[in-house]
């Protein structure tokens, strides 16, 4: 028999059950959706990650208190011991490495602030940043109107800002300039001096929503209610260079900060690559569990293949036996029942992959990043289809092939 | 230089376990048919006529016994081997038709070529030539079901005859038929046979049996008797 016969008779036996063959199609394509949605979307937060901490962060640090990434309460409670670094400490700091070549932004944050301009207000969840001229360049932020915050700003500790395209919505009307005009936080006002360009999507809403001011105005109007610490962004030329400055950070900052030889040190210096290594890693497996779920569902899916199966073979005895009497051997009375499974599942594969797709395309579009077609994610899905085809597709099929042709041909 | 003849069954037995029982439904047959020869296999129910001609065919093999099909021992061949012979030299047509009821008259005569790797094209024509040369050119699209029991049972010796086998067997081929169908299909059997063929038939009735040449007698699993039939009865023309 040839190879094309097997598949044209598969699909006869569709045409001839197609409520049967939908529903296989449906479980089957579930399952998929799942994988490839998950990998979809992990992949696509990934990138997203990846480009956004390269467009800014190569070879980068970030110098805190405590760590990025905190994964335990215990761990949280520990940090949060430290002494927090002082604008002051800081900007002798940044005053000492600068010697070295390496460009620094000092910045801290307020989060859930409110912002006044004339009768208007924010919702009460504007991050209210303190930073410097380097903090631009640095971050890669544009501007929409108006000019980034200067030298002099910082050095004079002007009473200016620079607000975000959301912060710039909720308080001026579209056709109005808000540059010059006034908007007030916490009794401190503040005049618009730019606006940065709209940035949308999870990594970009931090920066719609946010107001930024001089550093030194920040700690002076505002350090005394929060217990603030300053973090301290660091940006090397190359990689050797990144690896002399990190050092030499570790040690001016512990002279800074009284550290003790033989104390641990009081603070994280972090490259930005590993920090996002590790996002990249939790988002992998936030995919791969969103996989390993719809892993479950395709066995689900496939045990009712099975099941369908051993139906069909009972229902199709008389055909089995027909076929043995004109010459069908056992084996390829076994592919047959093999390549039916097999083909109905990646039928079902390819559903699930579009549909899958268009949900990843759904969740990052709500994400606002692009996606990228998961293709490891796609060949994965179609490989595994197969494989539940093969797998329990084999003992129903078996089953077809061994039958005796005499008592098939009898069979009512 | 003689040829061996179609078939050459010694001391055939077949035995089957029925739980502690054994059934034995054929007790040592020995057989020769010819080519070119049509024979009629008759018994009382029971007596192992359905077993021997699974045997022939090549469906079954033998507890015991050696099978000579055109002079190869086919008694101790492998599976791929006999659906090989079921093929190609075998024309298989059964009492209840056994048609794919889901296929059309067309599609069900491919099967077997389909079987044998015949490329498309050609599978199509020979197929339309043998429903042709049953009478059926005008049923092709046909469905078993949208068809009567005497068309069914043409589409079934047109898928008997496709591959153009050794030999014809049919068990009880007007069984499930009214007499007059049935002797239409005699009829056709008649012609078949006029084309060359080789046909051996099991029936009941003794006016299906006299239409061929050679009548055996089966009884409880051994040949009672195997004798010449002098004046075979020409079918009624075939009303196409
Ligand atoms: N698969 C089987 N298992 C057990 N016994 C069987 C089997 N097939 C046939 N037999 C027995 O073998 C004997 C011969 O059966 P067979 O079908 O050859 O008879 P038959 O001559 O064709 O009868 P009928 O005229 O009713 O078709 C019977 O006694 C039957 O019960
Ligand atoms: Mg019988």
């Amino acid at each position: 028999m040839r190879a094309g016969e097997y598949f044209l008779s598969a699909f006869d036996t569709f045409r001839a059950q197609p409520i049967r063959t939908v529903l296989t199609l449906v479980s089957i394509a579930i399952g998929i959706v799942a994988i490839v949605a998950a990998g979809g979307a992990a992949t696509a937060l990934e990138q997203a990650l990846t480009t956004e901490i390269t467009a800014s962060g190569a070879y980068s640090l970030v110098i805190q208190k405590q760590p990025s990434i905190i994964t335990s309460g215990e761990q949280w409670r520990r940090y949060m011991r430290r002494r927090p670094i002082s604008y002051g400490q800081a900007s002798e700091y940044k005053r000492r490495i600068e010697g070295s070549g390496a460009l620094v932004s000092l910045f801290s944050a307020a989060p859930s602030q409110t912002v006044r301009a004339g009768t208007e207000h924010t919702d009460p969840d504007v991050t209210l940043v303190g930073s410097d001229e380097a903090f631009f360049p640095m971050r890669n932020y544009q501007l929409a109107a108006g000019r980034p915050l200067v030298g002099e700003d910082i050095f004079y500790a002007r009473m200016v800002a620079v607000i975000g395209n959301d912060v710039r919505q909720d308080l001026f009307p579209a056709d109005t300039d808000p540059v010059g005009k006034e908007i007030q936080v916490q009794n401190q006002r503040f005049t618009i001096v730019g606006v940065l360009a709209r940035k949308g999507g999870i990594f970009g809403q931090s920066q719609d929503n946010m107001v930024i001011i001089p550093i030194p105005v920040f700690v002076r109007a505002y350090a005394e209610e929060w217990n603030y610490s300053v973090s301290i962004f660091v940006r090397a030329r190359n990689q050797a260079h990144l690896e002399h400055v990190f050092d030499e950070s570790i040690g001016i900052l512990r002279s800074i900060r009284n550290v003790r030889p033989g104390e641990e040190n009081d603070f994280e210096i972090e490259e930005l690559a590993s920090i996002a290594n590790q996002l990249g890693t939790f988002l992998r497996f936030v995919g791969l569990f969103g996989a390993f779920c719809g892993g479950i569902a395709l066995v689900a899916a496939g045990v009712g293949i099975m099941n369908i199966m051993l139906i069909s073979v009972r229902e199709r005895t008389r055909e089995i036996g027909v076929r043995k009497a004109v010459g069908a051997t056992v084996r390829s009375i076994l592919v047959q029942f093999l390549v039916e499974a097999i083909v109905l599942c990646q039928i079902g594969a390819l559903g699930g992959i579009v549909l899958g797709m268009l949900f990843a395309l759904l969740l990052s579009h709500l994400a606002g990043i692009e996606l990228t077609i998961p293709i490891g994610w796609v060949v994965a899905s179609i490989g595994l289809c197969t494989l539940v085809g093969v797998g329990f597709g084999a003992y129903p099929a078996l089953k077809a092939a061994r039958l005796n042709p005499i008592e098939a041909l009898r069979y009512e | 230089m003689s040829t061996p003849p179609l078939i050459v069954l010694e001391g055939i037995t077949k035995h089957y376990r029925m739980g502690s029982e054994i059934v034995e439904a054929l007790r040592g047959v020995d057989l020769t048919i010819r080519r070119g020869e049509y024979v009629a296999i008759m018994g009382p129910s029971g007596s192992g006529k359905s077993t021997l001609m699974n045997i022939i065919g090549c469906l079954d093999t033998p507890t015991s016994g050696r099978y000579m099909l055109e002079g190869t021992d086919v008694s101790s061949l492998g599976d791929a081997a006999l659906a090989a012979i079921r093929n190609r030299k075998i024309g298989f047509v059964f009492q209840t038709f056994n048609l794919l009821p889901r296929a059309t008259a067309l599609k069900n005569v491919e099967l077997p070529l389909i079987y044998a790797g015949a490329p498309p094209q050609e599978r199509r024509q020979r197929a339309i030539a043998a429903l042709e040369s049953v009478g059926l050119g005008d049923r092709l699209r046909h469905k078993p079901p949208e068809l009567s029991g005497g068309q069914r049972q043409r589409v079934a010796i047109a898928r008997a005859l496709v591959t153009g086998p050794s030999i014809i067997l049919a068990d009880e081929p007007t069984g499930n038929l009214d007499s007059k169908t049935g002797m239409e299909i005699m009829a056709l059997f008649h012609r078949i046979w006029q084309e060359g063929n080789t046909i051996v038939l099991v029936t009941h009735e003794e006016d299906i049996a006299r239409h061929a040449h050679r009548i055996i007698r089966i009884r409880d699993g051994r040949v009672e008797s195997d004798m010449p039939n002098p004046t075979p009865i020409v079918g009624a023309p075939l009303l196409v």
